[in-house]
């Protein structure tokens, strides 16, 4: 963590998949599975070393990946990001289905795939755990709801942010595909490519702090003759400390 | 006595047809030879041919010498008996062949009278000796290990069927020898002092019927005999033949170089073992040498409890599998993939997966039948071509390709372990490294293990020793990939530490992981790294032998050393570890099992990351109860997992008023500081 950028430091640390997209590119991969003839195409806004994490999605067997960036987006925030993968998709043709983590492993925010599904004008299931069926037009979805869950009917096409679930922890790479994935092509695509709004880019919220709280501990020992009255002195400590 | 000899056809006519029956015997004999020679040439390539005197010496150490065998003393005596005097008779049937087909007399005078009927008199009843030990064991005392224990499959007939045939072969033997003496009787009977015996009783019968009962013995001996030779390549006496051939092509190499091999990733087609054909020959071989002894089922931790592994039945299912299905191979009426599978068929994946890599089983089999090669390589087949591995392995495998390192979770930096302690990085210092210390995985991220590595950087500061740590440029060895059959990320990991250690070029480097340890310096060989690295027990002893570590014995009590797998069987390391407990102060107590038979602490071969499953005790508990039987109030050890292993085991079977687990280290450390001059200076460290 950088204190005067607010910003993580990478360090040697390799840049990987968010562990909640991983979560949506197993649905994804299940559902083509399970759909023959669909494709899965892994989509992802960031500079040339996030090709790494598309090649991944090529490892797990997606069919094709894209990477959209330009020079020129520094400091993108959810809402921006968005509006870049709505563009992207109708470049691409439309998807009767689009998946995204339920929010983003690091910043949590969760924006991204409402305001995706807004800007394509589309339906939106949020914390979806299962999805059941997708079947003439509609998709039947488990979402995760207090205390237990729904069963959602949406039609298509649909944005899903999909949360963990014991049917989507992500397979292994067979090591034929993580060897091919190297060889694939990755579609990049850039601002002038896409019919993108300005205004939307520009982030609407300013991060004032970025921090990690110092957790300190100490350790004391209570004495007492035996264990009566280092149950009682423990007790005085803890009315002290207003613990209790 | 110059005249000494025997009637070798005595009163036998148209001895011509024994000549007769010698040829389908030994057509039938030879054709079941064949038969697994053809099997073996089903196996891949593999370089065994290397080394011949040193392959012979082996040889002769372990087969003529029962090297091996005679780590079990009753075992190996019985296996002996019968080994040494078949061997004897064998010579003495030759040397009538000699003097009776090729007509070259030898078998006379002092040699007959000495070999041919003293020596095989002799080692004939000692034959038979041996073969009632092995009958009492194996159907009075059933020793667990020698009973069939395969669900499902039917008992090998020739367990039975061997020990029997020869006891009456040589009942034959000694009766028609009995027989020839109370009929012929010669001066020198004396010497052959089973037969001479044997005759007393028939001495009164009549010449006639003597005769009468030679020849239909001769005859009906001659007939089991072949009968026999015919059999032999079809039972598990094809042993005789198999195990010789396995232990010459037995591998030279340290174990680290020659256990594990690498995949070249270009070229490669398949990716580990899922069919006869991906097996080397020698894969091949292994399996037809095996006779069931079982030794390697009783040393097996995974077994012990009560995991689904046998080594012995993994051998045997393997057997099955290529007996059952190579024939159809061989004559092209079916390609490995329309088998059934091998992999989570005839072997099941929980069986493999239940290995933790000891080489307990390698070191025991007599025949040097090489199991643990064999289980990774189909594992190798799971994780890479499969895909497929348990989950807690699954998240294993996953945080050492996103973090470098096992350790799902884990929140502290490489470098958390040696806060405030003078612990330099390799990329701060200048020049050359005298010593690099590969801190390793365990020991940077485990809380109990970073206070060995504290030890340790103790330790060195007061030796004066200048080191130096990776820190965030260290990664895992990728020992655990490896074993989990992930060659692939194993490969890369290994790569790239060999190019990382290679800037640097330290003269040394030293570590307390005998994982970290074995790959660095031996499996990274295979990629043409040359580094000298040294475990620091090894490192240790150094310092303390030329006087730059002082050490005075301090009160240590009574401590039992756990043989950590990765230093011990896999390395050749027993000494270095004790010589410094006993420096140390140390009342030293051995185990039951120790030193080369030390039993694993359930760690092993990725199993750090796994749930033992299984409803007996599990590994770490049983050995943890071992420890606790010797009274030591401390269990030294010189390896994170194992320190790992047995302190879980000893809590959950000892609690808080069990003996505590400390790594050689740590105990050093503590002696030091009760004697030395250190005292304070430690302390301040702390």
């Amino acid at each position: 963590m950088d204190p005067a950028t607010k910003r993580p430091v990478q360090g040697s640390a390799k840049l990987v998949m968010d562990s909640y997209a991983e979560y949506a590119l197993e649905v994804a991969i299940q559902l083509k599975e399970k759909h023959p003839g669909s494709k899965v195409v892994a989509i992802c806004v960031g500079d040339k070393p996030t090709d790494d994490v598309l090649r991944r999605a090529y490892a797990l067997t997606a069919d094709e990946a894209v990477r959209v960036w330009d020079p020129a987006w520094a400091d993108l925030d959810s809402q921006a990001v968005a509006h870049i993968l709505a563009r992207t998709i109708q470049k691409l043709g439309g998807a009767d289905l689009v998946l995204t983590g339920r929010e983003a492993g690091d910043i949590e925010r969760g924006v991204v795939g409402p305001t995706l599904a807004e800007e394509l004008g589309c339906a939106c299931a949020t914390i979806v755990a299962r999805v059941e069926a997708v079947e003439g037009g509609t998709a039947v979805v488990r979402r995760e709801v207090d205390g237990g869950y729904a069963l959602v009917s949406t039609r298509l096409p649909a944005v899903l942010t999909i949360t963990n679930d014991e049917t989507n922890v992500p397979r292994l790479p067979k090591v034929k595909d993580l060897m091919m994935a190297a060889r694939k092509p990755i579609t990049t695509l850039g601002a002038a490519d896409l019919d993108l709004d300005p205004a939307r880019l520009a982030s609407p919220l300013e991060l004032v702090d970025l921090y990690i709280p110092v957790q300190e501990g100490q350790c004391e020992i209570i004495e007492g003759d035996d264990g009566p009255a280092k149950a009682a002195a423990l007790a005085r400590r803890l009315h002290e400390l207003k613990l209790v | 006595m110059e005249a000494a000899t025997r009637p070798v056809f005595w009163h036998i006519e148209h001895s011509w047809f024994m000549y007769v029956l010698m040829v389908p015997s030994l057509a039938i004999f030879c054709y079941g030879l064949y038969r697994r020679y053809k099997f073996w040439r089903l196996g891949r390539p593999v370089a065994r041919f290397d080394r011949p005197w040193e392959r012979l010496r082996r040889v002769l150490v372990h087969v003529l010498g029962h090297g091996r065998f005679l780590r079990e003393s009753i075992a190996g005596l019985m296996h002996g008996l019968i080994f040494w005097s078949m061997l004897l008779l064998f010579i003495g049937t030759v040397v009538v062949a000699i003097d009776t087909d090729l007509r070259i007399p030898i078998m006379r005078g002092w040699f007959y009278l000495i070999y041919q009927s003293l020596v095989l008199d002799v080692v004939g009843a000692l034959g038979m000796v041996g073969l009632g030990i092995a009958l009492v064991r194996r159907y009075v005392l059933r020793v667990p290990r020698l009973q069939h224990n395969r669900e499902g499959k039917a008992p090998d007939p020739s367990d039975w069927v061997t020990l029997l045939s020869l006891f009456l072969l040589f009942v034959q033997g000694f009766a028609l020898e009995a027989i020839r003496i109370a009929a012929n009787p010669q001066p020198w009977d004396a010497l052959s002092v089973v037969g001479y015996a044997l005759a007393v009783p028939l001495r009164g019968l009549s010449q006639e019927g003597l005769i009468a009962a030679y020849q239909f013995f001769w005859w009906f001996h001659t007939v089991t005999v072949f009968g026999w030779i015919a059999y032999l390549p079809w039972s598990k006496m094809a042993h005789f033949f198999t195990s010789l051939l396995d232990v010459y092509f037995s591998d030279l190499r340290p174990p680290g170089e020659g256990t594990l091999q690498p995949i070249d990733f270009e070229k490669a087609e398949r990716l580990g073992v899922s069919a006869i054909t991906d097996l080397t020959w020698k894969d091949l071989l292994d399996l037809d040498a095996c006779t069931a002894c079982g030794r390697c089922q009783d040393v097996c931790p995974a077994y012990a409890a009560g995991q689904p592994l046998s080594p012995k039945n993994l051998i045997l299912d393997l057997r099955d599998y290529v007996h059952a299905h190579a024939p159809a191979l061989l004559a092209g009426k079916a390609t490995v993939e329309e088998l059934p599978p091998l992999v989570g068929g005839a072997i099941k994946e929980e069986t493999l997966w239940a290995c933790t890599t000891c080489r307990a089983c390698m070191e025991e089999c007599p025949v040097f039948i090489e199991h643990v090669p064999k289980i990774v390589e189909m594992r190798r087949h799971l994780v890479m071509e499969q895909a497929s591995a348990p989950e807690t392995l699954q998240e294993a495998l996953k945080s050492l390709e996103d973090r470098a390192h096992p350790y799902k979770g884990a929140t502290a930096s490489r470098t958390d372990w040696c806060e405030g302690l003078e612990v330099p990085l390799a990329s701060e210092v200048g020049g050359e490294i005298e010593v690099l210390y590969w801190v390793g995985c365990t020991a940077a991220f485990d809380p109990r293990n970073q206070k060995v590595a504290r030890a340790l950087a103790q330790l060195l500061h007061h030796a004066g020793v200048k080191f130096a740590i990776l820190g965030p440029e260290e990664a895992c060895c990728g020992d655990p990939a490896r074993r989990m059959g992930n060659e692939f990320l194993y490969d890369m990991i290994a790569r790239q530490n060999i190019e990382i250690l290679r800037q640097y070029r330290p003269k040394r480097i030293v570590t307390a992981c005998p994982h970290c340890q074995n790959a660095l310096g031996n499996e990274y060989r295979q990629f043409g790294a040359d580094f000298e690295v040294v475990h620091h027990t090894q490192l240790l002893k150094e310092l303390v032998e030329s006087g730059r570590l002082k050490v005075e014995a301090g009160s240590l009590g009574k401590v039992t050393f756990h043989d950590p797998c990765y230093l011990g069987r896999w390395q050749g390391e027993y000494e270095a570890p004790r010589d410094l407990l006993a420096r140390a102060g140390a009342d030293r107590v051995e185990m039951e099992r120790s030193r080369s038979r030390s039993f694993c602490c359930g760690a092993g071969g990725a199993h750090a990351w796994m749930e033992e499953t299984g409803g007996g005790p599990r590994v770490n508990q049983i050995r943890a109860r071992e420890a606790a039987a010797t009274g030591a109030q401390a269990i030294a050890t010189a390896c994170p997992f194992c320190m790992q292993m047995m302190e879980d085991g000893v809590k959950t079977t000892a609690g808080e008023e069990g003996p505590r687990v400390l790594d050689v280290a740590e105990l050093l450390l503590q002696a030091m500081e009760e004697t030395g001059p250190h005292t304070r200076q430690a302390q301040a460290a702390r």
